[in-house]
């Protein structure tokens, strides 16, 4: 995630702001005595446009960020599902933003009595008052997604963002009367379609997933792989899964610390086909540090997989490119093509801080001995610094003939597409695997 | 992005805030005419104003003269001219299919005020 200076967004903040208030009565009645600016007609249809396109995008982005285990597959996986999800809802704060200034505006040539009681008509008139009521929840909501206010604590963030069905159901309310004035039973259709979809996909988050979307698992093993590093080993229901798949984990452990209760993303280190899934977890957060004491024996729940990051089944060139707790599904898939067999024609780099922190290096390097064609280069920071398009042309010469596929910190992610863009890996080959869902 | 929303949501306040600073200081309430508010219209007088050139209409027991926002309304004339000088409360509130006019029609109706409606209890 990229942070911002607060100092700096709230000094442009109060610019626009000061520079709005200026503004904007002169503009206003420069439009009001514009010849022929009578009947408004074009900031009139920008407001419903805005307004119709606003609340339309915002029920899309709900029904796009149900999670059902393999519905994100034909999106690219599911973190490219919540990416678009993010666009629409943001797209649709804008045009929400939008949709009441245009609305009223539109009435600048009948004066600005006409003006403000569009936008603040007397208390009577529901419709306007709960369209008020859906942009201030929407407010509540999208302020920590954007971190209007600092970096917000993921499970506070969560609950917050359960306000979009009620921001999306007021939404509807204001809507519902406003758009049915429209001479075609289309709106009606349209708004009765779209929010059927988004209260199904909100009964499925809430309700039915909680049932039908997680299944039962025990904690049987907690593996120390490192400080501040564990590799958990869970007992249940057989997982089909491919290599990469991340899982949402719900543990149970009554000891605790924190999270108990909670579900948080993990990626799957375990290849298909094992008897038992194992999850590699790495002390980021409270959820994921107490996750390092778990009680082996414990309850947990299971849902997924999901995530669409490693070809399933492709033995192409490539080159992988795993930092820290981001070699994960690499390990994953070299654990599979360990029990494959086969040939592969696959470099993988191990970047670490120092050999300490390379924790899958010394199963890798068995690994690698075994599976033709995978081939792995360690990279440690400490001692080398950032990866070098040096490091990168000696240990893999025919880069641009390999499809590229990064996973870690941000910085590795940033520095691996610039190192293979220059390497002449074209964009459409190069993949990576952001887990900041912020 | 963070950035472009947190500027989104600043622009929007700072645009209400304009919006309502700006009625304010021009004047929440259309002009009134004091003599306007005391006179009569007999129904007679009303029907006189019968045309797209001359519109006048009885909303509520109150005679407005439309005659110059004809040809802003909304709609084609066509559909406000045929009630040029008669009782259009109905039409008014129902807009012909159960909608009322906004609140921003109903702030602008003082600024056409003629008089009362003769013989009208309201």
């Amino acid at each position: 995630m990229s942070s911002i200076s607060e100092d700096r967004v709230l000094s442009a903040s109060a610019i626009t702001v000061v520079a709005l208030v200026v503004l904007v009565p002169p503009a206003w009645a420069l439009w009001s005595a514009w010849p022929g600016s009578g009947s408004n007609a074009a900031w009139r249809i920008a407001g419903q446009v805005s307004g119709v396109a606003g609340l339309s995008w915002l029920l899309l982005a709900l029904v796009l960020s149900v999670r059902v285990p393999g519905w994100d597959m034909p999106f690219g996986g599911l973190l490219r599902l919540w990416r678009i999800h993010h666009w629409l809802g943001a797209a649709s704060f804008v045009a929400l933003l939008l949709h009441p200034l245009l609305a009223s505006l539109a009435r600048a040539a009948d004066g600005p009595a006409a003006v403000l009681a569009t936008l603040t008509p007397p208390p009577g008139y529901w419709p306007v008052w709960v369209g008020w009521a859906a942009l201030l929840v929407m407010m509540a909501f999208m302020a920590p997604t954007f971190s209007f206010f600092g970096r917000p604590e993921y499970q506070r963030w969560k609950w917050l963002h359960r306000l979009s069905g009620l921001a999306a159901a007021l939404g509807l309310l204001h809507a519902w009367p406003l758009t049915a004035a429209l001479p075609t039973p289309a709106a009606f259709w349209w708004w009765a379609g779209l929010g059927a979809l988004a209260t199904a996909a909100m009964g499925w988050r809430i309700a039915l997933s909680r049932w039908l979307g997680r299944r039962a698992y025990v904690i049987t093993e907690v593996t120390p792989l490192a400080p501040r590093v564990v590799e958990l080993t869970l007992a249940g229901p057989p997982l089909e899964h491919h290599p990469g798949q991340f899982v949402y984990l719900t543990p149970f452990d009554s000891l605790l610390d924190a999270g108990r209760g909670e579900e948080h993303p993990y990626t799957l280190s375990s290849a298909p086909g094992e008897p038992h899934l194992r999850i590699a977890i790495k002390d980021l957060g409270d959820a994921s540090r107490a996750l390092l004491d778990v009680t082996p024996g414990s309850r947990a729940a299971v849902e997924g997989p999901y995530g669409r990051f490693l070809p399933t089944a492709s033995r192409d060139p490539a080159l992988w490119i795993g930092g820290g707790i981001g070699m994960t599904p690499f390990v994953s898939a070299a654990r599979a093509l360990d029990a494959a067999g086969g040939a592969v024609d696959t470099h993988l780099i191990y970047c670490a801080n120092d050999p300490s922190r390379a924790y899958f290096l010394a199963e890798l390097e068995a690994i690698v001995r075994r599976v033709d064609g995978l081939v792995l280069h360690a990279h440690f920071f400490a001692e080398e610094g950032p990866l070098t398009a040096a490091f990168l042309a000696h240990r893999v010469p025919d880069l641009d003939q390999r499809r590229v596929l990064v996973c870690g910190p941000q910085p590795l992610i940033d520095l691996s597409r610039a190192l293979a863009r220059d390497a002449g890996v074209p964009t459409s080959r190069f993949l990576s695997e952001e887990f900041d869902l912020l | 992005m963070k950035r472009f929303m947190f500027f989104c949501v600043s622009a929007f306040w700072g645009a209400v805030l304009s919006i309502w600073a700006f009625a304010v200081l021009a004047g929440n309430e259309a002009p009134s005419d004091a003599a306007a508010a005391d006179r009569m219209v007999t129904p007679d007088e009303l029907a006189g104003h019968a045309s797209a050139d001359d519109c006048w209409m009885a909303i509520d027991g109150v005679v407005y003269d439309f005659t110059h926002y004809v040809p802003l309304h909304p709609t084609p004339p066509v559909v406000m001219t045929p009630w040029c000088g008669k009782e259009a409360s109905e039409a008014y509130h129902t807009k012909g299919y159960g909608r009322p006019h906004s609140p921003a029609a109903d702030a602008m109706l003082p600024g056409f005020r003629v008089g009362n409606l003769a013989g009208d209890a309201r």
